[in-house]
């Protein structure tokens, strides 16, 4: 990096270092050792696998469901599966998972159903009453605002003195954006147990990331607030759960904030309404294909040892089977009454709303 | 009990509330050392220490956001914004986070947060520091917009806008702030949300106003007993959700209608106010109603202000005419 | 896409066998439609397409190998790709937006003004407002108007309300005024001759009966909505009768065919029927003329109304002796003078003359 400084007789005062790990190359071979020893156990990877597998399975079905008019908008994580899945195999179910609006294997393997993720896409607020976690923070649309709620959530644990940790996935673009700063920096200085995850996909609809920012890498942002960082080879499901236990227990055990850049890359188009092939070279995805997350962890724990052709037939139809009792679910759903728009507006409906509320439902009624 | 202005009954709420609930936490900038730069939070940093005060980083789209978070968690932050003008920042987690919660999650999780802010002209601020622009949150489904007067209003309301489960946005009108003093006692006890207070009666004209703005109306008020007119005066408070019923069944008995706020025209709240008076209340009118108001230019730098704010003058002159005419 | 390649398998697959097409060119397809089932060193899979359109081509036949990522299928045409959103679904149609300016006609209202309160205590009040002077700004009725009118009104007393004969007239006389054209043509007869106590009404009647025969268009009835006219055979002249309880106008049935006693007789029974009221309404129905005797109580020369869909009605004045020239002598006769008003949509002032002068020559003409 170049030398800050008017002068030579300037001297340094700070500087930084931002590392990136990776354990396996895109065929699953491990290239960096030693591997972390829950690497070869199956209580450890094999969830985060089935995790991936599981919304893979469920991503191609939205996909269909959205060009047969069954599913309004949806914006696909195909290629992404990797991060959300192996972040969340290490929080714990007290833990509060604060999401963009691509994260689908995270929400799904924190327990989101995926009837609720195609109730939401589907256009039904009931998609956000998760009946799994709880606490967990729906989908979110306006970029990066998330970061600072999950900075509040963090700060409310911090507050009651709890050992819980919020955890935010963020995009690319979002970090361009003030919330993310401004919410990186209270973490910063409140020392708030909050973890930050950039999947970093390269692309921010049609925004490559070396237009999105200057900086060498996004991690490095979060030096800016005091808050540490690293990068990670977001398709190596290995590499990114090591990086989100030490960051997540580190925060935990009142370390602070952390934030993990996730290299990945965005293989579907932005939304089912977008098409990539307007802004990027078809080759380019093509070559990206190479290093899907999904072929590089199967590899890895087949030739461990820890996976079978069996256990893939029965994994893949057991999600298949899964995925169209969700659709059929889904399907099955009725829409909310008209009136529904005036519940959980407030705690309680106020009196001036009273009549707005009559009339829909006498022009609704049946 | 004391007789306190009404920034000190702000200060009084936010030590009982805090003393009451332990959820309660305050969070601005210069609100925890410095006591807030009108003093609202003096004290509590003392009493309650730095991890219910919280002295946050410049930063008051992170305030907004940062208090939706804690309240989703079943926190109540109260979240200083140190002048309206500055409020902007925080539309977006009030508009798109705010004030959706707990309708987009069907009440899985909700908003119970408070952001207050010092608002309206006056004190001869400089440039941004006298905005009035309670109409933009006014609008928003899912809010609540509550306005002080009073010292003992600034104390009940601001009590029962913390123990609200839903967001409230609390202006303060700061020119107020220490112009009147009055007694309130430190009881816990909240005012009702959601309606208007009647704070003189009268028969021949109804002036609906909030704010600073009851100062004026109350002096106009005043004048126009000494010419035989006899003013009602309402003070909406809650300006959303909106108590229209008072305002009507006032209305119905005056005939006649002033609507006095220091936000401009246009697009005001008092056109909510025009609109539902003549939706319900067209047959009661003997003359149309009139508004009161700043003009729809930019607030003036100081020198100006007083040009632009209503007068007790300008309502007086409005009242009249209005009787004059039918 | 136009061109569809043989998808990556899976686990490495490099390349398929074609076991069986289930497309052929020309065929229509829709997304996950099965297109052809291949072989792989693993498995046999169907490949479903993955999008809607219609086969032109086909890569390879059975048995044929076909490497992963190299052309499988072609469609006839580029789905259409670019949505011009990234969410949601922008509507587009051929419609093509016509727009005029309009320009808003700005007429000056006639409505009274007046506040809705001040409206709805006029009504609460009984006042019309149409007859409230208004004292406000801007010709403003005020609350002080209309309590003003009111109270007039009230020291006035409630006002009679129209019955039978009377309501009837005023309704008619409205209508009247709605429909009708009128003009006026008058003139006097010459009845210096006629002996005295004589039976002027009969006489009239007569006179009448001759001039509709001499000018049928006066004996007729019009209707202004279709503008269709029937002129009469029959001639029924509606007689005006003066009663206390108001305005009758019996009808003087077939008058052409009847001799003066019976004429005379018919009169006399008829205002004994409405003096008693006992007329039977259709007596005073669907007569073809009318004749106004008004100067057996004052006048000389009136504009009477005529009532459709009858075009005309004749008026008598008062008899009087008049100062009249004869050749260069005066001299003093008895002189009836006659008012012919006429419904101008269907009479003209032509026939309306001559009908008049009929008459007068008829009166004038009569010889014991």
């Amino acid at each position: 990096m170049k030398q800050s400084g008017h002068s030579e007789h300037a001297k340094q005062v700070a500087a930084f270092e931002i590392t990136f790990s990776r354990y396996l190359d895109a065929d699953g071979n491990v290239v960096n050792q030693p591997l972390p020893r829950w690497a070869s156990d199956k209580s450890a990877t094999l969830p985060i696998y089935r995790a991936m597998v599981l919304c893979r399975t469920f991503d191609r079905k939205a996909l269909n469901l959205q060009r047969t008019g069954q599913l309004g908008t949806y914006g696909s994580p195909l290629g992404q599966e990797a991060i959300g899945a192996s972040v969340v195999s290490v929080m714990r179910e007290e833990d509060v998972l604060v999401p963009s609006y691509r994260e689908f294997s995270a929400q799904l393997h924190r327990g989101v159903s995926m009837q609720e993720l195609l109730l939401y896409w589907g256009g039904d607020e009931r998609g956000s009453d998760f009946q799994g976690p709880r606490e967990d923070f729906p989908i979110c649309v306006p970029i990066a605002t998330h970061v600072c709620h999950a900075a509040g959530i963090a700060t409310a644990f911090k507050y009651r003195k709890q050992d819980r940790v919020a955890v935010c996935f963020i995009g690319d673009g979002a970090t361009s954006k003030g919330d993310f700063y401004e919410a990186l920096n209270v973490a910063g200085v409140w020392q708030l147990p909050l973890v930050v995850i950039v999947s970093n996909n390269q692309w921010a609809i049609s925004v490559p990331r070396n237009k999105q920012s200057a900086a060498q890498t996004l991690a490095q942002k979060s030096i800016a607030a005091g808050v540490l960082c690293e990068q990670v080879d977001g398709n190596d499901a290995i590499a990114v759960r090591a990086a989100s236990q030490n960051a997540i227990d580190r925060a935990r055990s009142g370390g602070g904030p952390y934030l993990i850049e996730a290299l990945t890359y965005r293989l579907g188009d932005h939304t089912t309404a977008d098409d990539a092939s307007r802004y990027r070279d078809t080759e380019e995805v093509e070559k990206q294909k190479q290093l899907d997350p999904i072929k590089r962890l199967r590899s890895y724990l087949s030739n461990a040892e820890l996976w079978s052709e069996e256990d893939e037939c029965a994994l893949v139809q057991e999600c298949e089977q899964k995925v169209e009792q969700a659709v059929k679910d889904y399907l099955n759903t009725p829409a909310q009454p008209a009136q529904a728009i005036f519940d959980y507006l407030y705690a309680e409906l106020p009196a001036s709303l009273q009549t707005q509320y009559d009339e829909v439902v006498s022009n609704n009624h049946g | 009990m004391a007789e306190i202005t009404l920034v000190e009954a702000v200060n009084l709420a936010l030590a009982r509330e805090m003393e009451n609930d332990p959820n309660v936490v305050v969070l601005g900038e210069d609100v925890g050392v410095d006591g807030g730069v009108f003093r609202a939070t003096v004290g509590l940093l003392e009493k309650f220490g730095s991890e219910r005060v919280l002295d946050t980083p410049l930063a008051e789209t992170m305030i907004g956001g940062i208090a939706v978070g804690m309240a989703a968690q079943g926190l109540r932050p109260v979240a200083e914004i140190q002048f309206m003008g500055f409020i902007y920042p925080t539309i977006d987690h009030i508009v798109s986070h705010a004030s959706r919660l707990r309708n987009r999650t069907r009440g899985r999780l909700s908003c119970p947060m408070v952001l207050r802010a010092p608002y309206g002209g006056g004190i001869g601020a400089p440039e941004h520091h006298s905005e009035s622009t309670e109409a933009l949150f006014a609008h928003i489904p899912g809010l609540r917009v509550v306005i002080p007067s009073s010292p003992a209003r600034a104390y009940g309301l601001l009590l029962a806008a913390i123990r609200d489960p839903d967001p409230v946005i609390f202006l303060e009108p700061k020119r107020i702030y220490r112009l009147v003093k009055q007694e309130v006692e430190d009881n816990g006890e909240t005012l009702p949300l959601d309606v208007c207070f009647v704070l003189r009666p009268g028969t021949d004209i109804t002036i609906v106003t909030w704010g600073a703005m009851t100062h004026e109306s109350l002096q106009a008020a005043e004048q126009l007993q000494e010419q035989g007119i006899s003013a009602e005066v309402i003070d909406v408070a809650t300006l959303k959700p909106l108590d229209m019923d008072t305002i009507l069944d006032s209305v119905e008995k005056t005939g006649r209608c002033v609507i006095v706020h220091e936000a401009a025209r246009s697009g005001g709240w008092g056109a909510e106010i025009a609109a539902q008076l003549a939706e319900h209340g067209l047959l009661n009118l003997l003359a149309p109603v009139q508004r009161v108001t700043g003009y729809d230019t930019v607030m003036p730098l100081f020198r100006l202000e007083d040009k632009y704010m209503p007068s007790t003058e300008r309502i007086v002159n409005t009242a009249q005419s209005v009787m004059e005419f039918a | 896409m136009k061109i569809f390649n043989l998808p990556d398998l899976g686990e490495g697959l490099t390349d398929a066998e074609v076991v069986e097409w289930y497309v052929k060119p020309g065929d229509e397809v829709t997304i996950d439609t099965p297109l052809v089932s291949v072989e792989t060193a693993k498995a046999v899979v169907d490949i479903p397409s993955p999008r809607s359109g219609q086969i032109t081509r086909l890569f390879g036949e059975v048995g044929d190998i076909i490497e992963t990522g190299k052309p499988l299928v072609e469609f006839e045409e580029e789905e259409p790709s670019d949505t011009g959103t990234v969410v949601g679904k922008v509507e587009t149609s051929d419609e093509k937006l016509e727009e005029k300016a309009v320009v808003i006609d700005r007429k000056k209202s006639a409505r009274v003004k007046a506040t809705p309160a001040v409206r709805a205590l006029a009504r609460r009040l009984d006042v019309d407002l149409s007859i409230v002077s208004p004292s406000g700004r801007d010709g403003t009725v005020t609350v002080a108007d209309v309590e003003r009118v009111a109270k007039r009104l009230k020291d006035l007393g409630p006002p009679e309300l129209l019955r039978s004969a009377r309501r009837t007239m005023a309704v008619t006389m409205g209508r009247a005024q709605a429909e009708v054209a009128p003009a006026t043509i008058m003139d006097d007869a010459d009845i210096d001759h006629w002996p005295k106590d004589f039976d002027v009404t009969v006489r009239l009647a007569r006179a009448m009966s001759v001039a509709c025969k001499a000018e049928p268009s006066l004996n007729a009835w019009y209707d202004g909505h279709s503008m269709g006219r029937r002129v009469l055979e029959k001639i029924d002249i509606a007689i005006a009768v003066d009663t206390p309880d108001g305005l009758f106008v019996p009808v003087l049935r077939d008058v052409a065919n009847r001799n003066d006693d019976d004429l005379r007789s018919g009169i006399d029974c008829l205002k004994i029927d409405v003096r008693a009221r006992t007329i039977p309404p259709d007596e005073m129905r669907a007569y073809t003329i009318t004749l106004s005797n008004y100067g057996t109580i004052a006048g000389r020369y009136a504009v009477p109304v005529v009532v459709p869909p009858t075009v005309a009605i004749v008026g008598a004045g008062r008899i009087e002796n008049r100062v009249i020239p004869v050749d260069t002598e005066i001299e003093i006769h008895r002189i009836l003078p006659l008012t012919l008003t006429f419904d101008h949509r269907a009479v003209t002032g032509g026939e309306a003359g001559r009908f008049l002068m009929t008459m007068i020559s008829d009166l004038e003409g009569f010889e014991r």
